[in-house]
């Protein structure tokens, strides 16, 4: 098989489905006001993009997830580091993290509002809240499956604490780290487009709430599109910047 | 085993942070919309009593249930072809890959138009979010089976049928159960959403009638309510897990039990 015939192999259920979908549009076998063809959601994006809507409300969406997201990475991985070295504070929050996991944290989101107010502080409030979850329990378990012959093995040589936790502990437990914040990103993101739709004006859930109910569907697909492009970068940085920490090691598909 | 004190120490944040929640808004120190304790499991107890809760449950349960187990049907069918069958694979690996960075929930409006304001738009986006973690976990299940147990299988002569049923299944039920439960999470934070954006029935509306009725008291309890539901689904998942893997977490770390 030739490497054109491959990549056709491969990669062809995309563009067919597109084929089809532009064909059933044009035809006039579907509505294209409820699925507008591809072409149409094409032009739409190039306009709100070109125009800078678009390119606003998702910066508006990527800084919160990602504000979030950090904030829960800063506070949850020492957090979990924690909970691994003392006995104490494992027994004080462990049932805390482990039994609330499952809990469907969404419903706290109008509390939330309350709280914080409907705009910007609420949303990263409740990212940070959904993001510490995985990044907690992730880490812990990676922190707590360290082999404690390293560790012993450092102390045999008569490294201090902090040398242990830095040169051995952290790059020992950081396989799982990542594997935790990989788990917390697309959740980030998921988070603040959910509580954009509930109630915002700004966003990307904003744009999609406001513009299906004006029943152009373009722009609701657009919008979408420039979602699934962003949560594909956002995870290839981070692919990224595992490749450079964890060089030792590489990650499994 | 857990004894005495590790239990004493495990209560110890929940009952107090339950406790001062309690004081603090008993002496009124605290904002109003976050009531108390007490206060919510009263509104609970009227939830029940004047029959409200059990519309609104049956409604939510419904629409989680139906959702979630179309969803995992058609990722665990998709998915098992997709790690047996190249051609299969072929298909759905592009449009998942693309499709999983996307929340789901952003098809919600599409739905909606679709399917109306009723039961069937919800089925269908918690369907539509449920299927690609399982998608994915059945897919790498299948194609990370040792294939030395397959090969052993064909080797004593046995037929592709049994050890699809008999080989294939078993060795794949531990990653797929992952996936089910990560769809089950979502199948919840989903329902929450479309609940709250379009819809008359269900739990999240007596959240939301809560609020507007300034009765912060019974918005707790829905809130409440809709936290047992997805804590006490997972925890059945979960026993179900156990009786199906029965062994075969034998040596293996119980992660989140």
């Amino acid at each position: 098989m030739t490497l054109a015939m491959k990549i056709i192999a491969r990669w062809y259920s995309i563009p067919l489905l597109l084929v089809i979908w532009q064909i059933s549009v044009d035809s006039g076998m579907v509505q294209s006001r409820l699925l507008p063809s591809p072409s149409q959601v094409w032009f739409v994006l190039v306009e709100e993009v070109t125009s800078g809507r678009l390119v606003y409300h998702t910066a508006v969406t990527v800084s919160r997830a990602l504000v979030g997201f950090a904030l829960a990475a800063l506070i949850g991985i020492p957090f979990a580091a924690a909970m691994a070295r003392s006995a104490l504070w494992r027994n004080l929050f462990e049932p805390i993290f482990f039994l609330g996991y499952p809990v469907p944290k969404i419903a706290l989101f109008p509390v939330f509002t309350y709280i914080f107010g409907i705009g910007t502080p609420s949303k990263i409030a409740f990212t940070f809240l959904e993001c510490l979850y995985p990044i907690v329990v992730t880490c812990f378990l990676g922190f707590r499956g360290i082999q404690t012959r390293l560790v012993w093995t450092a102390q045999n040589f008569g490294a201090n604490r902090a040398v242990i936790l830095r040169r051995v502990v952290l790059p020992a437990a950081l396989p799982d780290i990542f594997a935790g914040l990989r788990i917390a990103l697309p959740v980030a993101i998921i988070v603040v487009v959910i509580t954009e739709m509930i109630g915002d004006s700004i966003g990307l859930g904003y744009y999609i709430t406001i513009w299906s109910t004006r029943f152009s569907f373009a722009n609701v697909y657009a919008a979408i599109f420039v979602i699934g492009i962003c949560g594909f970068l956002l995870d290839q940085i981070l692919l990224l910047v595992r490749r450079r920490a964890v060089y030792w090691q590489r990650e499994a598909s | 085993m857990r004894n005495k004190s590790t239990l004493l120490l495990n209560l110890a944040v929940p009952v107090a942070a339950l406790v001062a929640w309690e004081v603090f808004g008993r002496l009124d120190m605290l904002p109003r919309y976050l009531s108390v304790p007490t206060l919510i499991v009263a509104g609970l107890w009227e939830f029940a009593v004047s029959g409200e809760l059990w519309p609104a449950l049956a409604a939510s349960l419904y629409r989680v249930t139906l959702g979630f187990a179309i969803g995992t049907a058609a990722g665990i069918v998709a998915g098992l072809g997709a790690g047996l069958l190249p051609g299969v694979r072929n298909f759905f690996d592009p449009l998942v890959s693309f499709l999983f960075s996307i929340p789901k929930i952003a098809f919600l409006p599409v739905f909606l138009l679709l399917f109306g304001l009723g039961h069937a738009s919800k089925i269908g986006i918690i369907a539509f979010s449920v299927f690609f973690p399982v998608f994915i976990a059945s897919r790498h299940a299948v194609l990370s089976i040792n294939p030395i147990l397959i090969w052993a299988a064909q080797n004593m002569g046995t037929p592709p049928r049994t050890i699809f049923f008999r080989v294939t299944i078993p060795a794949a039920a531990p990653q797929l159960f992952a996936g089910i439960r990560i769809g089950l999470a979502h199948a919840f934070v989903v329902l929450f959403a479309a609940e709250l954006i379009g819809s008359k029935a269900g739990l999240a509306n007596l959240i939301s009638y809560g609020e507007e009725w300034v009765r912060f008291d019974l918005m707790f309890a829905g809130i409440v309510c809709f936290a047992a539901l997805g804590f006490v689904s997972d925890r059945i998942l979960m026993a179900v897990r156990r009786r199906v893997l029965k062994g075969q977490l034998l040596g293996t770390e119980e992660q989140v039990t």
